[in-house]
């Protein structure tokens, strides 16, 4: 029996009835009196310099209300890094991708709004511009940021010594190179935000966001605002992806439009503008060499991996180091050189997304099915000789505590039948494995805790505070399900207060996987503190000892003798009576090495715990069309404890969804000189549930120590593991191990052609 | 532009209404009067978001002129419960852990609803068949395929049904 009455149960989200009803409010739904649209003015050109701009037509415009540009701003350059401050949110001096920010107008309505940028008029200069990684680093015309040579933003190095003496030792040696283009988010929601300064002169602000803190603080530095003075509020957030964590040009242009009319103003995204004006994921392009001894176990690696990271900065040095640090997660390896640069080119900016280098992952596990055929050892002991185990270190120092990636494997492939199936299914038909791990958090200073309060009514319901933020997978109910559970309530007594700047203490955001890790621990630790000062009086009450006592179903009774009880809505009353109040706060900081930092010493404890995911994906690859039929996909992962199942199911099925049936199939951006040609959700192929295929989902649990619950990152390890899964099955299909990623009909058409010229030829 | 003087039967009450002749529906709904459940998220007609129901067949609001609605019968997401009582549908969207983010959820549930009327068992191939309007980026369409299966008719073997005894 489960210590349990709500942790570990399937229970639906509290927020999904308003949501069937239609009644949550986004932030594209919001209404305030007198609001103003807000549009913002691009730039035509990827890279241009900016010579003049003249507003006065726009601003004559009747209905207009203002035109900001650069020249309103205080200058400030916005960057995640002291060391990566290179973006203005209204460029004065060039514009350095088609869609930056040159100017924004606010109008009594749409209409006028875009009449308006129209009659803006900027005088460019254009500058030759570099739309790929290899010839931005090696351009000598004018460089997109002049403080970065070779256009090169970030450079992360990482080696453990001794890859060259290994590689000598090493019995089979490869060196492939893999390649793979942008993708992009496709949040259901387009980007949305509303602005507007209240009587006491406070920046109110809505928009989806991946933490409000992370909104805060660059608008507090722009308008030279303290903190206190920028209120992020709560709102229903539709998806983020990674796609959400930073500040968005258009937060600051609705605030300053917001100013200077006196009145809120809101700006809703086209979807065009969501896909080229938000983040992109980088393409990449990665060389794995390695070597391995004679069983296969991998000796020595020299990973080098050219990003193409596009106009800006971005998160550019963690961007640079998580496809690294998966894979030193997920595998072992006695010795590991990386090479990691991050290269600017005139092109949309490049953040986190969910599958975070597909061409990096998948070509790692393409290369050990490679060694592994070069062997004749079969892909599933090819990765249980290498798989991470409990109690090690990765090869930047971090111990990886919890680990159940043998079990994920050996789940998946008794499920999927794999053994069976490998190297006996009919021409064109494959099946594939991917293993995959993910961080729980990553180290982010003072903003790396979250901390929680917690107070009780006098109906003994009781309201919850955390900077936890729900982007859509269900942190609000994850919060609400540990705090019922910890207090002995019902989910329905509780009532959240969440992500909301003026109200919530500093919270991580969702964005490094974190939420429950580190923002749910703070809920728990303050439902602990709340319970014990219930318990105290209870105890009284009851005449026993407070340790004696558990609470559940909304009564404090004696753990031996549950006849012995009182209603918490009665301790409560006692308490107030006896003039004390029931509150509490708690909070939890995460053990990582402070002085880890992504390039100057990426090495140190990196968060507490990891998650490992294995993905087994069954295909038939029709010949003549290239077209893939995905037949069953098999999904396990390592979850420490999974806190719902129903939400956690939820999160594998989505993660396959984006990570292998579109990620690995359909899903890429294409290009005319820095223009995406295919921003939208007709040109962008996103998978339908007609294309989905059959689903078995295996939840593994290790009890992380240090985990609420013994729970860590949950998902993401699916994401990243279907991504490989699904290249590994295609590749099986039709016998040739691919090297650019995604697997769309031309290519596989292309390689099984090859294939038949090569094997005539022997 | 010139307003003009409309009606639509909205959820089963007629709505006086002065439209410009170029308002999509989806902007009547949303802006006018503040039905804001449907969602626009692809303005092109490709992700149905916007869907709603004319005379009973799912339509995509931010293709339709709100002048081409006269004389129909409109319903949208906040039509499909009666007052507070959710449809056997929405409940199941709910314990099936449908949903999400929330944003493709009223279209979703219009779709099915149309469907429901006028399929009484669909089977997964025609379930998914007339989702295939609606995308979805958070479920992979699993959850909320077996949500559409099991509504009003709780299947014993689902641990998500809620089995009335």
């Amino acid at each position: 029996m489960s210590d349990y009455n709500i942790i570990g149960k399937r229970m639906p989200r509290v927020d999904s009835r308003a949501k069937v009803m239609g009644k949550v409010r986004y932030s594209a739904d919001i209404k305030l009196h007198g609001m103003l649209v807000g549009k913002i003015k691009r730039s035509p050109y990827a890279h241009a310099r900016i010579l003049s701009i003249d507003t006065s037509k726009a601003e004559n415009l009747p209905g207009v209300k203002a035109v900001v540009t650069g020249k309103d701003t205080e200058g400030v350059k916005w960057g995640v890094f002291g060391y990566t401050r290179d973006q203005q949110f209204i460029q004065t001096d060039k514009a350095r991708y088609i869609g930056d920010e040159v100017a924004g107008v606010a109008a009594v309505d749409e209409d006028t709004a875009l009449k308006a940028l129209d009659l803006i008029q900027v005088e460019y200069e254009q500058l030759p511009a570099v739309f790929e990684p290899m010839d931005a680093m090696a351009s000598d015309s004018e460089l997109i940021h002049e403080d970065f040579p070779n256009n090169i933003n970030i450079h992360v190095n990482i080696d453990t010594g001794e890859v060259d003496e290994n590689f000598k030792k090493a019995h089979y040696i490869r060196e492939d190179t893999f390649t793979a283009p942008e993708e992009s988010y496709f949040q259901a929601e387009p980007y949305a935000v509303v602005a507007r300064f209240d009587e006491d002169e406070c920046l109110e602000v809505w928009c989806p966001n991946g933490g409000p803190h992370m909104k805060s603080k660059p608008l507090s530095n722009s308008f030279k605002l303290p903190l206190h003075k920028v209120k992020i509020k709560k709102i229903a957030i539709g998806g983020a992806f990674g796609g959400r964590s930073e500040i968005c040009p258009a937060d600051y242009i609705c605030a300053l439009l917001a100013k200077k009319t006196s009145a809120p103003v809101k700006i809703i995204f086209t979807r065009e503008e969501n896909t080229i004006a938000t983040r992109q994921g980088h393409a990449m392009i990665t060389t794995h060499k390695t070597g391995v001894d004679k069983e296969g176990r991998v000796l020595a690696r020299d990973t080098t991996c050219y990003m193409d990271g596009g106009a800006y900065s971005s998160t550019g040095p963690i961007a640079t180091t998580v496809p690294f640090l998966s894979m030193e997660q997920a595998y072992r390896m006695e010795s590991v050189r990386y090479n990691g640069y991050r290269v600017y080119t005139n092109k949309p900016i490049r953040g986190m997304i969910r599958v975070h280098g597909r061409g990096f992952a998948c070509g790692l596990d393409t290369q050990l099915d490679m060694i592994a055929e070069h062997l004749g050892i079969d892909p599933v002991e090819m990765r249980l000789r290498n798989s991470r185990q409990p109690g090690e270190y990765t090869n930047t120092k971090s111990l990886v505590s919890s680990c159940a990636m043998d079990e994920t494997i050996h789940k998946a492939v008794e499920k999927s039948g794999f053994k069976e199936k490998w190297g006996k299914l009919p021409p064109f038909h494959g099946i594939g494995i991917g293993t995959n791990s993910v961080q729980t958090g990553f180290p982010m200073g003072i903003r790396g805790g979250s901390q929680s309060f917690i107070k009780f009514n006098e109906d003994g319901e009781a309201t919850v505070m955390t900077g936890v933020v729900d982007n859509g997978q269900g942190n609000d109910n994850m919060v609400v399900q540990i705090a019922a559970q910890e207090l002995g309530l019902l989910p329905e007594d509780i009532h959240l207060v969440s992500a909301d700047t003026e109200t919530t203490s500093s919270d991580p955001g969702s964005y490094s996987q974190v939420s429950t890790f580190v923002g749910g621990q703070a809920v728990k630790n303050a439902a602990s503190n709340c319970k014990k000062k219930l318990f105290d009086v209870a105890a009284k009450v009851l005449k026993v000892e407070p340790d004696t006592l558990k609470a559940e179903n909304r009564l404090i009774f004696v753990k031996d003798d549950p006849e012995k009880s009182i209603p918490i809505k009665k301790v409560v009353r006692i308490s107030l009576l006896n003039f004390n109040s029931v509150n509490a706060e708690g909070g939890y900081w995460p053990k990582v090495d402070m002085k880890r930092e992504w390039v100057s010493n990426p090495y140190g404890q990196m968060c507490e715990a990891f998650s490992f995911g294995t993905t087994i994906v069954e295909v038939k690859v029709d010949p003549d069309t290239g077209e893939v039929e995905v037949l069953e996909v098999t999904a396990s992962q390592d979850v420490g404890k999974a806190l719902n199942p129903l939400v956690l199911e939820g999160q594998f099925e989505g993660s396959i969804a984006m990570g292998g049936q579109g990620g690995m199939l359909t899903e890429y951006h294409e290009w005319h000189e820095g223009r995406c040609v295919n921003p939208t959700m007709l040109d962008y192929k996103l998978p339908l549930a007609c294309d989905m295929p059959k689903i078995n989902n295996i939840i593994v649990e290790s009890i992380e120590p240090k985990g609420p619950y013994g729970a860590k990152e949950a998902g993401m390890s699916i994401a990243m593991s279907a991504a490989q899964g699904y290249s590994a099955a295609v590749s099986n299909a039709i016998g040739v191990h691919m090297d650019s990623f995604p697997l769309t009909p031309d290519k596989i058409l292309t390689a099984i052609k090859n294939k038949k010229q090569q094997d005539t030829a022997k | 532009m010139e307003k003009l003087q409309i009606t639509l039967n909205i959820n089963g009450k007629d709505q006086a209404l002065l439209v410009q002749p170029n308002d999509t529906l989806l902007e009547v709904l949303r802006d006018e009067l503040d039905l804001t459940g449907s969602k626009e998220s692809c303005s092109e007609g490709i992700c149905g978001s916007c869907t709603i129901q004319m005379d009973g067949k799912p339509v995509r609001s931010c293709l339709t002129l709100a002048m081409e609605a006269q004389g129909t019968k409109i319903k949208t997401v906040e039509g499909l419960a009666n007052g507070d009582e959710l449809s056997n549908l929405q409940q199941s969207f709910i314990d099936h852990g449908a949903v999400q983010c929330g944003i493709c959820t009223p279209g979703m549930l219009m779709s099915a609803d149309a469907l429901l009327s006028e399929t009484l068992n669909p089977d997964d191939t025609t379930i998914r068949q007339a989702l295939s309007g609606n995308i979805c980026r958070c479920t992979g369409y699993s959850k909320i395929v077996e949500a559409v299966a099991h509504a009003g008719k709780p299947e014993k073997s689902c641990p998500d049904c809620q089995t009335k005894e």
